[in-house]
C-alpha cells in the first residue's frame, strides 16, 4: 500500500466540477510534482490533502489511515505557501517554533529542534530577524523550516518559488530537493513551470482540466507523452500532418518524404490522415549522422540564439521547428536552402488527443 | 498660479483663526480666575474637585471596558467576515455605520424601552446593570471607528493564508485568534482604542439619560454653575482628545515602519 493515496477524488464548487476523478498513489519518501496550466485544479487537490477543502467524493489516506474526516489541524501535514505566510509578529525562531509549541514540546527540545531546522536551511544566524527584515528567498526557507519542524507525515508545497526571481528560484528548488532527500519526507510540489517539475521530481503528474493526464518519471513524461496535451505542455513540440503510406511497414508520408515510425500504426489504412509529433531538438543536419529515416525541406527562417540555432523548415506545408546546438564550426542554415534532417524512427511520437 | 496659492493660504488662515481664536480665548479666560494676574487657579480648583476625580475615573473605567469588550466583539467579527463571508463585508460595513446615522438620543431611548427595570432584560434595574448598558451603548457609538480601523489593519495581512498556515501547524481557533491575528492587527486595535477613549470621555447623552456619574454630564454641570472652571475643563478635554490623536499618529507611524509582508 502506498503512503499517500488519493482515490477517485472529485471536487465541485457550486455547479462547476474542478477536479474530476483524480487518482494517485505516492510512495513514502517520494517527491511528486503536480504540473499543469493555471486553473487545472492543482491547488485544489493539494488543499484537499491538507484538509482545507473537503472532496465532494473519493478518499484520501495517509499511511493507510483515511483522512477525510480529519480536520486540517489533526493531520500532521507540513505546507509551504506561495506567499510565504510567515507570522509577521514573530521572529524566525518563533515562527519555526510555532508548530512545536502547539504540539506541547518542552522548551529545551523546542530550542534544539528549531536550531537544527535553522541549520538545515543555513539561516541559523538570522534567528532573531522578523519576516519583514528578510528577502523573499530567506522567508521561504524559513517557511520550509517551519513546515518541517514538527516532523510532518507529508510536505505540501504550492508554487513555493513563483514569487521569487529566477536565480533564487533555481538555487532554492535544488535546496528543497536536497533537504527532502536528506529527510526522506514524502512531498507533493505544485508548479506550472515544466522545467521546475522535470528537474526535481521523482514523478510528475501532468494535470489537465481536473484530471491527471499522465503520471510518470520526468524522462518518461518528456520522451513518451501519453496525450497531445502532455506533449505540448511539457517542452515544445512540432505537430506534423502526415498520411499513412504503408501500415505494415509503419511508414507515413510527410510532404514528399516517406518517414518510418517506431510505434505501430497497423490499425490504420493507407491514405489515412495522422498527426505525428516531433521535438525540435530531435534529429540532425549532419550527413554523417546515423538515422533510420530522413526529411527534406526548405529553410524558411533561421535564428542564432547563442547556444542554440533555431531553424524553421517547410516540409510539404508543415512548418517544422528544428533546434541544433551551436559550436564554432556549425554552419548556420540560410533561408531558401534545402536541407535534409536525419531522424531515428523513435523520434516521432504518436499522441492521442 | 501665484494667486491661487495666496488664496489657499488665505483659506488656511481663516480655518486656523476659526479654530484657534476661540481656543486661545478659552485658554486665556481659564487663566483669569485670580484677579489681576494669570494663574492656573481654575485648573487647581478643577483637579481638586472630588467630583472631577470620581467622574473622570468613572469615565476612564467605562472607556477601558468599552475598548476591551468592543475589541473582543469587533476583531473576531472582522476576522470572520474576511475569512468566511467576504460577500457580507458591505453589509457589515453598512451596519457598523448605523450609529453615525442614528442619533445617540434615539439609541438610548431604544435601550431604555428595551431594557428598563420592568422589561425582560432589566439592565437598568441595578447600578451594575446600568453601567453594563452604558458600556454597551458606548460600544455601539464607537463601532464605526473600531470596525474600520481593525478592518483596515486586517487588509494589510493575508488573514486567510495566515489562518491556514496556523491551522496546518496544528493550531485551534483560540490560538489562531490570539497569537496570529490579534498581534498583527494591534495597530488597528490601538487606533480604534484611542478614538474610542476620546469619544467615551466626552460623551454626554448616554451617560446623562442613563443617569451615570460620567465625565460628560459633569462637564455640563460645571459649565452651568461656575465661571472659570468650565474653560479650564474645556481645555483639559481638548488635551485628552489631542493626546489620544497624538498616540494614534504614533501607532500608525510605528506600524508603517514595520510593514507586514505576509
Ligand atoms: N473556493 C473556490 N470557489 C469557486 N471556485 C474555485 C475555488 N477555488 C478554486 N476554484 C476554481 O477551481 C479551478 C481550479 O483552481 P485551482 O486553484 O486548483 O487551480 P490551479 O491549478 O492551482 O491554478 P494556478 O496555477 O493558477 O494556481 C479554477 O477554475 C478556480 O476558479
Ligand atoms: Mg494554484
Amino acid at each position: 500500500m502506498s503512503f499517500l493515496v488519493l482515490e477517485h477524488i472529485k471536487k465541485s464548487f457550486g455547479q462547476t466540477q474542478v477536479v474530476k476523478d483524480f487518482n494517485m498513489s505516492i510512495e513514502k519518501g517520494e517527491f511528486v510534482s503536480f504540473l499543469g496550466p493555471s486553473g487545472c485544479g492543482k491547488t485544489t487537490v493539494l488543499r484537499m490533502i491538507a484538509g482545507f477543502e473537503n472532496p465532494s467524493d473519493g478518499a484520501i489516506s495517509i499511511n493507510g489511515k483515511n483522512q477525510n474526516k480529519l480536520k486540517t489541524n489533526q493531520r500532521n501535514i507540513g505546507m509551504v505557501f506561495q506567499a510565504y505566510a510567515l507570522f509577521p509578529n514573530m521572529n524566525v525562531f518563533d515562527n519555526v517554533a510555532f508548530g512545536l509549541k502547539i504540539a506541547g514540546m518542552n522548551k529545551a527540545d523546542i530550542d534544539k529542534r528549531v536550531k537544527e531546522m535553522l541549520k538545515l536551511i543555513s539561516l541559523d544566524h538570522l534567528a532573531d530577524r522578523y519576516p519583514y527584515q528578510m528577502s523573499g528567498g530567506q522567508q521561504q526557507r524559513v517557511a520550509l523550516a517551519r513546515a518541517l519542524a514538527p516532523k510532518p507525515q507529508v510536505l505540501l508545497l504550492d508554487e513555493p518559488l513563483s514569487a521569487l526571481d529566477a536565480k533564487i528560484r533555481v538555487s532554492l528548488r535544488e535546496e528543497i530537493r536536497q533537504i527532502q532527500r536528506q529527510l526522506g519526507i514524502t512531498t507533493v510540489f505544485v508548479t506550472h513551470d515544466q522545467e521546475e517539475a522535470l528537474s526535481i521530481s521523482d514523478r510528475i503528474v501532468v494535470m489537465n482540466a481536473g484530471r491527471a493526464d499522465q503520471i510518470g518519471a520526468p524522462s518518461e513524461i518528456y520522451n513518451r507523452p501519453a496525450t497531445r496535451f502532455v506533449a505540448s505542455f511539457v517542452g515544445t513540440l512540432n505537430m506534423i500532418d502526415a498520411t499513412v503510406a504503408d501500415p505494415a511497414a509503419n511508414t507515413v508520408k510527410v510532404g514528399e518524404n516517406t518517414v518510418k515510425l517506431k510505434e505501430s500504426i497497423g490499425a490504420l489504412k493507407g491514405g489515412d490522415k495522422i498527426s505525428i509529433a516531433l521535438r525540435p531538438e530531435a534529429g540532425s543536419l549532419s550527413e554523417s549522422a546515423k538515422g533510420d529515416t530522413s526529411i527534406t525541406g526548405t529553410v524558411v527562417l533561421s535564428h542564432f540564439l547563442g547556444s542554440v540555432i533555431r531553424t524553421k523548415i517547410d516540409v510539404g506545408g508543415n512548418l517544422i521547428s528544428f533546434d541544433m546546438f551551436n559550436s564554432p564550426d556549425t554552419v548556420q542554415p540560410q533561408p531558401g536552402e534545402t536541407v535534409t534532417l536525419r531522424f531515428n524512427a523513435s523520434d516521432f511520437l504518436i499522441v492521442r488527443d | 498660479m501665484k494667486a491661487s496659492k495666496a488664496l489657499a493660504w488665505f483659506a488656511i488662515a481663516i480655518g486656523v483663526i476659526y479654530f484657534f481664536v476661540p481656543l486661545i480665548g478659552t485658554f486665556e479666560f481659564s487663566m483669569r480666575m485670580r484677579r489681576g494676574a494669570y494663574s492656573f487657579d481654575a485648573y487647581q480648583s478643577v483637579f481638586s474637585d472630588a467630583q472631577f476625580q470620581s467622574t473622570f475615573g468613572f469615565s476612564m473605567l467605562m472607556a477601558l471596558f468599552t475598548i476591551i469588550f468592543g475589541m473582543l466583539l469587533v476583531v473576531p467579527t472582522a476576522y470572520w467576515v474576511r475569512l468566511r463571508l467576504p460577500q457580507m463585508r458591505p453589509v457589515i460595513e453598512f451596519l457598523t455605520l448605523m450609529p453615525l446615522v442614528i442619533p445617540a438620543i434615539v439609541i438610548v431611548f431604544g435601550y431604555l424601552r428595551l431594557y428598563n427595570s420592568s422589561s425582560w432584560i432589566p439592565f437598568t434595574g441595578s447600578i451594575q446593570g446600568t453601567n453594563m448598558l452604558l458600556v454597551l451603548s458606548y460600544i455601539t457609538l464607537s463601532l464605526p471607528y473600531m470596525y474600520r480601523s481593525v478592518d483596515t489593519a486586517m487588509r494589510a495581512i493575508d488573514v486567510r493564508t495566515l489562518t491556514e498556515a496556523a491551522e496546518i501547524l496544528g493550531a485551534k481557533w483560540p490560538t489562531i485568534m490570539f497569537r496570529c491575528i490579534f498581534p498583527n492587527v494591534m495597530s488597528g486595535v490601538l487606533s480604534g482604542a484611542f478614538i474610542t477613549f476620546a469619544i467615551v470621555m466626552g460623551e454626554f447623552t448616554m451617560a446623562a439619560l442613563l443617569n451615570r456619574p460620567a465625565f460628560g454630564p459633569y462637564l455640563q454641570l460645571v459649565g452651568a454653575n461656575r465661571a472659570y472652571e468650565p474653560s479650564a475643563l474645556a481645555i483639559i478635554a481638548f488635551a485628552i482628545t489631542w493626546f489620544s490623536m497624538g498616540l494614534l499618529q504614533l501607532v500608525s507611524r510605528f506600524s508603517k515602519m514595520a510593514p507586514s509582508k505576509a
